[in-house]
């Protein structure tokens, strides 16, 4: 990236801040002309000046042209105009004014909208380019960067950078222009008085921007701190864990805390000068006029200067001070935004980068490594320098199965696993040479090798999002030729998306095209695709664990259409084999005729599911709708008496329990960050009813009435009239949202449908489970379990899995699952070399060993490194390879005398 | 049953006995009620010691499985608790136990019974001093057989 901002700006969009600046010049004779018209309705169209004399009538609009004298002179007359009267005049004047109102608004409307545009594109590069760099450092500027530090300088802090890039050629350039025509006026009329004017613009100019400098460099600092704060408060909440652990909240605190009052300081700093500064520059503004009055008066009373031409003077400093005044704080902003953006630049030095991404090509990305590994005097170092692996040099051929083994507990230990992450190309060695199926390996782009080559390490690195597409990011590599295609069939919305991207230096591919590398997995239809995601689900051993994702998924009827038919088939299935086995009674089905005794009294007063705020937890309290239908039932004062009758019950249950204690947020009904307000509504509505009551308590009583259930919490709050009414309200409140027609998200529960926004096992009950019958959770899951196997709906249940969420990080899986999940993403992609670095760590050692078997056959004509644990079975290898603590690097082939001696 | 019923059947188990009303109605609230239908096994010998129960309505049996069939140990009514060795001693079912007639049991979760004596302290010592009976009466009883 360029030095200079400056630069930046200029390489990137010279052509439109040209544009803007023609514009801006050709709005400018509109602005004069509008300037001067009112001085002309009020003396010639209502003083009557022109038509003084006698005059009645008077030409308007009349257009011509004189040519200038050195090309032959001469008048063109354009329109002959108008004879018009005074009121004539007058309206035909306004008319004209009105007309540059127009135009000038016109002008300012554009220029706006095309400086606005020009910065937010620029901004767009700007972030764009520095996160390609990012995706550019090194392992060693990886291991010293902190992502949220890098996350706000994307995010934040060019922002300033982009409001300023519209203005950063065309202000000046308009500034100074209207500054030097003031200038040169006063000049004109008095060069004595130009040059006091000359004298303090000049110290204005010198000392002012030195005094900001003081200013510029706290800001600078102040840029420095706040950054430093994000990137600790990334720290500290990735590493809440271990805040916990420790109990270390307060310092922590402390910690913060004088980080925010070291950016007060700063920013107090920062403000004593800026107003310091702002004091001096309004003196010495306000001391021209001094200096007009005092010297310019003594001037016109010796005669040197006639009282005429001061006032002139003084009019035209008039029109000097703002553009000066303009001018100076561009200055200031120009330092400012260029030291912002020097600060930004060093996060992103060449020195810390990794050369060029250069566009693969399709002999490239159809390149296999398919082929025997050398290494030659293999050298690798960690950041400190420590040498990990010295001189060695080893080769094995391909197929095969090799194992990396440290023999020692010294300098070899650390030597596998080095070696396993340069052939990852996850660090890069200090010398050496490594020969892959014939190619230079430490030459090969990333194309070549991330589509060939997979490492399995202790670190599951998985990004938020489905499961799905977590297993497919090995496999994210969109053939060169789409692109072209894409950019020339744009339509519409698009044609602008394109065409943006083409301005702005971005990528034409959206995240919406068909990114899998079919040349890696086959041409596969969605419904294949996803099978062969469950079959290598399956071989990382997370088979029950997808189906259990799926069991407790919410079903994409998008993706799977047909999928919702047969969930109300399976409904009706495991109905009928209920009624077989004598477990009817183990369910009570939903129906829109009876209350649901095992379900809340929110679920009877829904009887639907909605994933949406306004329907589930509080919202339901606050929600109009069902506000509506409560009141008209008359229910709305019996169910706050409940919530309070609720209320009561848990504060004595709960009471000598400490707030946020395990049985506490289990069991209450009460948040325990809402005791107190919760006391207090209580208070308030055993004092007075529902009356006393405030909006809010009403909202916190009527949330427990709604989650509660009679059979489970048996605090025999409901009786066969309540159950009724609360009926009564379920069909108003349907009644309703059908009237009102628009889309709700409440789905409601219907037996011949699928209800999207409910589980897909809650589907399949379709009603609500008798928790008061033994073992009813064991036995149902039995029952469900085999209607789904007998439906042969198991892989479709499965395949709902795939979109379960991982989570930031993966962390809604368990360290089993992100394993598996890093397993099967590395076997998806079909790698020509495998590398299991650790990678099976989080299984048991049985299941490991298990799943280890599975790896080596599926890879069984390919190359499979791994590096070995104590446990590790090497007689099952093709080739071990042993590192000692000499140093020495031995191949032996199990059973066999060794191979070869490496130094 | 509403939730007093209960806490007042709970208070005629021995181990809960000196418990104030609050401390009942906490263990009977966080534990869930269950019907099991005559003949139906609630546990058998082997199996995880998940939970401990209170019977309050009805008669279950405790039995063993020998080759000649079953053998009955005891028969227990309301009041009486059941499983509440095999929690504390975190070790699997030493016996069998199922309905002769409809049954009604409230069952305490194991990490309830637990989270319960961690923080009452009152209650460990009321469990405590009931094994240290039953122990007594126990060497009671052998010393009376070796005799």
């Amino acid at each position: 990236m360029e030095r200079s901002l400056f630069h930046y700006i200029w390489r990137h969009s010279r052509r439109d801040q040209i544009a803007i600046f023609i514009v801006v010049i050709a709005s400018l004779p509109f602005y004069f002309m509008s300037l001067d018209l009112p001085k002309r309705i009020v003396n010639d169209a209502i003083m009557g000046n022109a038509f003084a004399g006698g005059v009645s009538e008077v030409v308007f609009l009349d257009l011509d042209f004189t040519w200038p004298d050195f090309m032959g002179g001469g008048t063109v007359m354009l329109f002959p105009g108008m004879t018009v009267g005074q009121m004539g005049l007058l309206f035909g004047l306004s008319g004209l004014f009105l007309f540059y109102v127009c135009i000038n608004g016109a002008f300012k409307y554009w220029i706006n909208i095309a400086k606005g545009a020009l910065g937010e594109r620029m901004l767009r590069r700007l972030r764009f380019d520095l996160f390609s760099i990012t995706l550019r450092f090194t392992p060693d500027t990886l291991r010293t960067t902190k992502a949220s530090e890098t996350a706000t300088i994307i995010k934040d802090e060019v922002e300033p950078i982009g409001g300023f890039i519209g203005d950063a050629f065309v202000q000046p350039l308009m500034l100074s222009s209207q500054a030097l025509t003031a200038m040169v006026f006063i000049m004109l009329q008095s060069v004595p008085l130009g040059l006091v004017v000359l004298l303090v613009v000049g110290v204005q100019f010198t000392v002012i921007p030195r005094l900001r400098r003081v200013q510029l460099r706290l800001g600078k600092e102040r840029q420095l701190a706040s950054r430093l704060l994000a990137g600790r408060i990334g720290e500290v909440v990735d590493g809440m864990d271990a805040v916990h652990t420790h109990g270390t909240e307060r310092w922590e605190k402390s910690e913060i805390g004088e980080r925010l009052y070291h950016l007060f300081d700063l920013r107090f700093r920062i403000y004593k000068w800026k107003f310091m500064v702002k004091f001096l520059n309004n003196f010495l503004s306000q001391l021209t006029p001094f200096f007009f009055y005092a010297i310019g008066g003594y001037f016109a009373l010796t005669g040197r200067l006639d009282i005429g031409q001061l006032v002139a003077v003084i009019a035209a400093y008039r029109d000097l001070p703002p553009p000066l005044k303009e001018l100076i704080d561009w200055d200031q902003q120009r330092l400012d935004v260029q030291i912002k953006y020097d600060q930004i630049i060093q996060q992103f030095m060449p020195e810390r980068l990794l050369p060029e991404h250069e566009p693969a090509t399709a002999a490239l990305t159809e390149l296999h490594l398919a082929g025997p590994v050398s290494i030659e005097n293999l050298r690798v170092q960690d950041q400190h320098g420590t040498v990990l692996v010295e001189d060695a040099t080893l080769s094995w051929p391909y197929p095969g199965c090799v194992a990396l083994v440290a023999r020692g507990d010294g300098a070899a230990l650390a030597a596998p696993h080095a070696v396993a992450e340069v052939l990852a190309r996850r660090i890069l060695p200090a010398g050496g040479r490594i020969t892959v199926a014939g190619h230079d390996f430490l030459s090969l782009p990333e194309d070549v090798t991330g589509r060939r080559i997979a490492y399995v390490g202790t670190q599951p690195r998985l990004f938020p999002g489905s499961l799905r597409h977590n297993l497919l990011y090995g496999v994210l590599h969109k053939p060169a030729q789409i692109e072209t295609a894409a950019s020339a069939f744009g339509d519409g919305g698009d044609k602008t998306r394109v065409s943006e991207a083409l301005r702005t230096g971005n990528p034409l591919d959206t995240p919406e095209d068909d990114w899998i590398d079919h040349s890696a997995i086959g041409m596969l239809s969605p419904s294949e695709l996803d099978a062969l995601l469950l079959r290598h689900l399956a071989l990382a051993g997370l088979e029950d664990d997808t189906f259990h994702f799926g069991i407790h998924g919410w079903v994409d009827t998008v993706r799977y259409p047909e999928l919702g038919k047969r969930i109300v088939e399976a409904r009706q299935h495991l109905r009928a084999r209920l009624s077989e086995c004598g477990m009817t009674g183990l369910i009570e089905a939903f129906d829109e005729k009876t209350y649901a005794n095992q379900a809340s009294i929110g679920e009877n007063l829904l009887f639907g599911a909605s994933r949406s705020p306004q329907f589930t937890g509080q919202g339901r309290a606050r929600n109009p709708l069902i506000l509506k239908a409560l009141d008209a039932e008359q229910l709305t004062g019996d169910l706050i008496g409940i919530g309070a009758g609720i209320t009561a019950a848990m504060m004595e249950i709960f009471s000598e329990l400490p707030p946020g204690h395990a049985l506490v947020t289990q069991f209450s009904f009460l948040a325990s960050e809402q005791t107190v307000d919760y006391d207090e509504a209580l208070r308030r509505y055993q004092a007075g009813g529902l009356r006393r009551l405030r909006a809010d308590d009403r909202v916190l009583l009527l949330t427990p009435a709604l989650d509660y259930i009679e059979p489970r919490h048996r605090l025999g709050f409901l009786d066969d009239g309540l159950r009724q009414r609360i009926l009564a309200a379920r069909w108003r409140l349907r009644a309703d949202i059908d009237r009102a027609g628009e889309p709700c998200d409440l789905e409601p529960y219907r037996a011949d449908a699928l209800c999207h926004n409910a589980m897909l096992r809650d589907n399949l009950l379709f009603g609500r489970l008798d928790a008061s019958i033994a073992n009813a959770r064991q036995s149902i899951s039995a029952v469900v379990t085999d209607v789904i196997e007998d439906l042969n709906l198991r892989p479709a249940v499965s395949a709902v899995g795939l979109d379960f969420d991982v989570g930031p990080g993966g962390r809604l899986l368990t360290a089993r699952q992100r394993a598996g999940v890093e397993l099967a993403r590395n076997t998806v992609k079909q790698p020509d070399i495998l590398i299991l670095d650790g990678g099976l760590g989080a299984y048991s050692a049985s299941e490991a060993s298990v799943i280890h078997e599975r790896v080596v056959a599926l890879l069984q004509n390919r190359s499979m490194i791994v590096v070995a644990g104590e446990n590790t079975d090497l007689e099952s290898f093709d080739a071990v390879v042993t590192f000692d603590d000499s140093g020495a690097v031995t191949t032996t082939v199990p059973g066999d005398l060794p191979l070869r001696a490496g130094a | 049953m509403s939730l007093n019923a209960e806490a007042q059947i709970l208070r005629q188990v021995p181990m809960f006995r000196n418990l104030d009303t609050s401390r009942l109605k906490l263990l009977a609230f966080t534990s869930e009620r269950m019907r099991l239908p005559a003949g139906q096994i609630l546990f058998r010998r082997g199996d995880t010691s998940d939970a401990a129960y209170v019977v309050l309505d009805g008669k279950a049996e405790v039995f063993f499985e020998a080759l000649s069939g079953t053998v009955k140990v005891t028969e227990l009514g309301p009041h009486d608790l059941i499983g509440e060795m095999g929690v504390l001693g975190e070790i699997p079912r030493s016996a069998s136990v199922r309905a002769v007639t409809d049954l009604l049991v409230l069952r305490i979760d194991k990490q309830v019974f637990i989270e319960l004596l961690e923080q009452f302290p009152r209650i460990a010592i009321d469990v405590m001093r009931e094994l240290a009976h039953r122990l007594e009466r126990t060497t009671e009883r052998l010393a009376s057989i070796s005799k």
